[in-house]
């Protein structure tokens, strides 16, 4: 709504009348936290509406969205006087300060402030105050969340949609008017969508062979659904299936009509459709069943003679690439913008300050970037984490901050940005940073590390000794984060998808959790190992090194053997012994390799019997009772169809270790 | 128990064809109204299960009737009978909150499937 | 109900066949399971797929296993939701209708006995082979 004339003549009243209004609702708002009225909100609602039509006038775009959004609100709010709780009071506030902010840069002729957040925000919760729902708590992600289209925050649970499908009889001797009592009756339902062809051509009796199909968003059963059209007569009921809720409509209280026309190709935006998160799963386990299946057909052209061989593998080589392209077609299905996870966080923040005595701006960027869903719904939580924590540990209370010469409101930056193959997200905030002393002090009493290790630990592991399961340099224990157990488990998810989690940290400057995540999970670069008859991949990352040495030839500290790997000594271990598998007799004088893995605590030399080379191989998760065995990260089929279980290297050492450490 | 209906015309001679229909079919008509006052009354007075209602009736229309009746009770079934050529006020009917509607000249068949369906009985 | 009835050494066992996807032929090799019990033999591959296998004789410990392996083995595969579980076992027999259960042995792993005509048979509790056979592979 750009305006046509000159408007700067009307800015003076504009900025005075506007003035007026928020004034206004502010203070009508504050007093409503006594007792609220549907009427009192109506006025609220009023006062925001003359902004938005003034802003609107004046052509100020950015002040008519965030009016606009706010407006939407209180309209959502006016239906339930009773969710205007304190923390949409809150809200609100902020968003008639901010528009109050607009105002009076109108009136210096500044550029407006950037409201984008505060508009998410006031979105995010006008959709969470949908007629019929419960408030809901603070953000936290269900586990098995919905995959989000790319537009728009996650819609809190929606009643079913179904698709309906009805015919009208051909004898029918007004087809319209049966039509469109069908579809009144439906409304009487629920909310109906897409109507197609549209109302009117219902109403017309303009039917595709008698037919016409309308979306009903409804709780109720599909029973009452299909009795409901049985008492319309001349109509019947061709099919009535469940769809997946499509992005919301917002408050359609009369649907507008489907195009019937064909629109021209080049105009027509990006079509999407909402798939169930288990198809998606399927999908990728079958491609990359496929990719074994040739695999395997490979394998069985190398018993071939020479002549038919050739054939038979440019053939392979086809279907290989075919699938290939399968795969990264359906990996690409399921990538998904990590905004699913930050689009619930500014109402996190806000939240978890206000309890904590805070003040925070979070800044976010690069919400955009896409990842595979799996990784998404896995960082769910500790992305949150680690925003409580910066706030809560990181960030002073405000005198504090002022003490130090700081401003009193906190900064927490969360970012995402794409880096060739990987993702980086970090957390960074400008609270007080960690002491790295105070944490090689507690690790060394809490028996983690000598005071010697902790001497000579250089800076970057000291800092991940904030992650150790139960250490914590929080000087009071607090409600929201107790720091240790929190951080050992984003730790451990991060890696749990091929992640890996660095900390830097300035004392009194900030700190900052840098997240270097994979696109996807599903392709493993493995180092295959053999023991006795048994082949365990090891995944190449977590792989320092091999040694090939004798048992002889190993050295000893405090009885137990360890191999000498660059300039540190590491414990050696059998890997039989590690996954309690029977081993292979082996002489003491012959050479062996010794794989040089990287633990959580610490590397350790694994002798195997054989290296039996590198294979990039697609990861299955593994399904229950698999998943409860110990030190497995999953499992792969290799070509020649043998099954070959992929080790969790972080985590395969920990009960002996924790048993090594006791003694010293 | 039969179910009782109260039939809604200006014209005795469509009233008569609507009540012997619903006699043959088995209901019981249980009162009649020549316009839309007199419907909205004898509505009250009787709680039939069932109403059929004119669309064009002097004093106050079928619409302006329907909606009066529902006002009064949310769950009234009120069928609208029209002509052909008056689609445009049967729906405006049907927002008003009819239940469904027949055509006349009135079928005996066409009106017991159409009121068998409303009472859910078929 | 309908229930697939099998044999290990010479008793006869019985599953209700909802529960059973198919059945197929043992492997020869398995791939072996870290940590797992002895009656965990390992995971088979089928058509792409990786399925735990156990020993159904050692899981009941109920029939001493003869010296001799039986000449065609077959595996039960289980399909419990979106998961499979395969159960290896001396032959399968056939699909009967068994509809009365005696409460005879019953216990976390047995519904108990029923007849199938001339011979009994001790019929399986799918949920307390399944939570067994957890048990089995959390050893560690």
């Amino acid at each position: 709504m750009a305006a046509q004339w000159d408007t700067s003549r009307y800015l003076g009243l504009f900025v005075s009348e506007a003035t007026e209004h928020l004034d206004a609702l502010g203070k009508e708002l504050v007093r409503l936290e006594g007792g609220v009225t549907p009427e009192a909100i109506d006025s609220l609602f009023r006062h925001s509406h003359s902004v938005k039509g003034m802003a609107g006038s004046m052509g100020y775009e950015a002040t008519t969205a965030l009016a606009h959004s706010l407006e939407d609100l209180l309209d959502r709010v006016r239906t339930d006087p009773a969710r205007l709780d304190r923390a949409v009071a809150d809200v609100v506030l902020q968003a008639v300060d901010a528009l109050g902010g607009h105002v009076k840069a109108a009136n210096a002729g500044k550029p407006f402030p950037d409201s984008a957040a505060l508009i998410a925000q006031l979105k995010e919760l006008t959709h969470s105050i949908r007629p019929g729902t419960e408030p809901q708590p603070s953000a936290s992600t269900p586990a098995n969340a919905p995959l989000v289209e790319s537009e728009g925050p996650r819609e809190p649970e929606l009643p079913p949609r179904w698709l309906v499908t009805l015919r009208v009889a051909s004898t029918s001797a007004q087809p319209g008017v049966r039509g469109f009592l069908a579809y009144k009756r439906l409304s009487s339902l629920g909310n109906l969508f897409r109507c197609t062809p549209g109302i009117d051509e219902v109403k017309a009796g303009k039917l595709p062979n008698g037919t016409f199909t309308v979306e009903l968003e409804s709780s109720e059963p599909e029973a009452v659904v299909s009795k409901t059209v049985s008492q319309v007569a001349d109509v019947a009921l061709v099919s009535l299936s469940r769809v997946a809720s499509a992005p919301p409509v917002p408050s359609a209280e009369e649907p507008k009509p489907a195009e019937p026309e064909p629109r021209v190709v080049g105009q027509e935006p990006p079509r999407t459709v909402r798939v169930r998160t288990e198809l998606l799963d399927e999908f990728l386990d079958l491609a990359g069943e496929l990719m074994l299946a040739t695999a395997g057909v490979r394998e069985v052209g190398r018993t071939l003679e020479e002549t038919d061989r050739g054939r038979l593998n440019e053939t392979v080589d086809r279907l290989h690439g075919l699938v290939r392209g399968l795969h990264d077609k359906v990996m690409k299905a399921r990538m998904t913008p990590v905004s699913v996870i930050t689009d619930r966080l500014p109402r996190a923040a806000r939240d978890i300050a206000r309890r904590r005595g805070r003040e925070i701006e979070l800044v976010l960027s690069g919400s955009e970037v896409e990842l595979d869903r799996a990784i998404v719904d896995e960082l769910a939580d500790p992305v949150l984490h680690l925003l409580r924590n910066a706030i809560d540990h990181g960030v002073e209370p405000p005198e504090e901050r002022r003490m130090r010469g700081k401003p009193p409101r906190g900064t927490v930056k969360l970012s995402v940005k794409r880096a060739s193959d990987r993702v980086l997200l970090e957390v960074e905030d400008d609270g007080r940073g960690m002491d790295v002393e105070r944490l090689k002090a507690l690790a060394v009493e809490r028996g983690l590390l000598t005071a010697e290790a902790a001497r000579e630990l250089p800076e970057r592991e000291a800092l991940l000794l904030s992650t150790a399961p139960g250490l914590t340099t929080a000087t009071s224990v607090t409600d929201i984060s107790g720091r240790g157990v929190g951080m050992d488990a984003v730790k451990r998810a991060v890696e749990a998808v091929g992640g890996t989690l660095e900390i830097t940290s300035r004392r009194g400057l900030g700190t900052t959790f840098r997240l270097s995540l994979p696109l996807t999970v599903a392709m493993v670069n493995l180092l295959l190992v053999g023991l006795g008859d048994d082949v365990y991949g090891l995944p190449i990352a977590k792989v320092a090194g091999v040694v090939e040495t004798t048992r002889a030839s190993l050295a000893h500290s405090r009885d137990v053997p360890v191999l000498q790997f660059g300039s540190a000594v590491v414990p050696a271990r059998e890997l039989s012994q590690v996954l309690e598998v029977p081993g292979r007799p082996h002489d003491v004088d012959a050479v062996s390799p010794f794989v040089v893995v990287d633990t959580d605590d610490g590397r350790v030399a694994l002798a195997v019997d054989a290296l039996l080379g590198q294979e990039e191989v697609v990861l299955k998760a593994l399904r229950r009772p698999l998943d409860q065995v110990p030190g497995l990260a999953g499992v792969t089929v290799l070509g020649s169809g043998r099954a070959v279980f992929i080790l969790d290297v972080a985590r395969l050492e920990r009960p002996v270790r924790a048993a090594a450490a006791g003694e010293t | 128990m039969s179910k009782r209906v109260l039939v809604v015309d200006d014209s005795v001679f469509m009233r008569d064809i609507i009540k012997d229909i619903f006699a043959a079919g088995g209901f019981s008509v249980v009162g009649e109204a020549g316009n839309g006052v007199e419907a909205v009354e004898k509505y009250k007075e009787l709680k039939p299960d069932l109403v059929t209602m004119d669309l064009v009736m002097p004093y106050r229309n079928g619409i302006d009737a329907t909606r009066e009746i529902l006002r009064g009770d949310a769950r009234a079934l009120v069928v609208m009978c029209s002509a052909l050529g008056q689609e445009t006020m049967v729906m405006e009917a049907i927002e008003a909150g009819a239940v469904d509607f027949i055509v006349k000249p009135p079928r005996a068949e066409d009106v017991l499937a159409v009121v068998k369906k409303v009472l859910g009985e078929s | 109900m309908r229930h697939v009835i099998f044999r290990l050494e010479r008793d006869r066992y019985a599953l209700p066949l909802d529960a059973v996807r198919e059945v197929v032929n043992a492997p020869l090799s398995y791939t072996r399971v870290p940590h797992a019990r002895a009656a965990v033999k390992g995971v088979m591959t089928l058509r792409g797929r990786v399925v735990p296998v156990v020993d159904l004789a050692l899981l009941l410990a109920a029939v001493t296993v003869s010296e001799r392996p039986p000449p065609s083995p077959k595996v039960v595969l289980l399909e419990l939701a979106r998961r499979e579980l395969g159960l290896l076992v001396t032959e399968v027999e056939g699909i009967e209708s068994i509809e009365k259960v005696g409460p005879q042995n019953r216990s976390r792993l047995v519904r108990g006995l029923a007849r199938v005509g001339p011979v009994s048979v001790t019929v399986l509790d799918v949920e307390g082979l399944d939570a067994a056979v957890a048990a089995s592979f959390a050893n560690g």
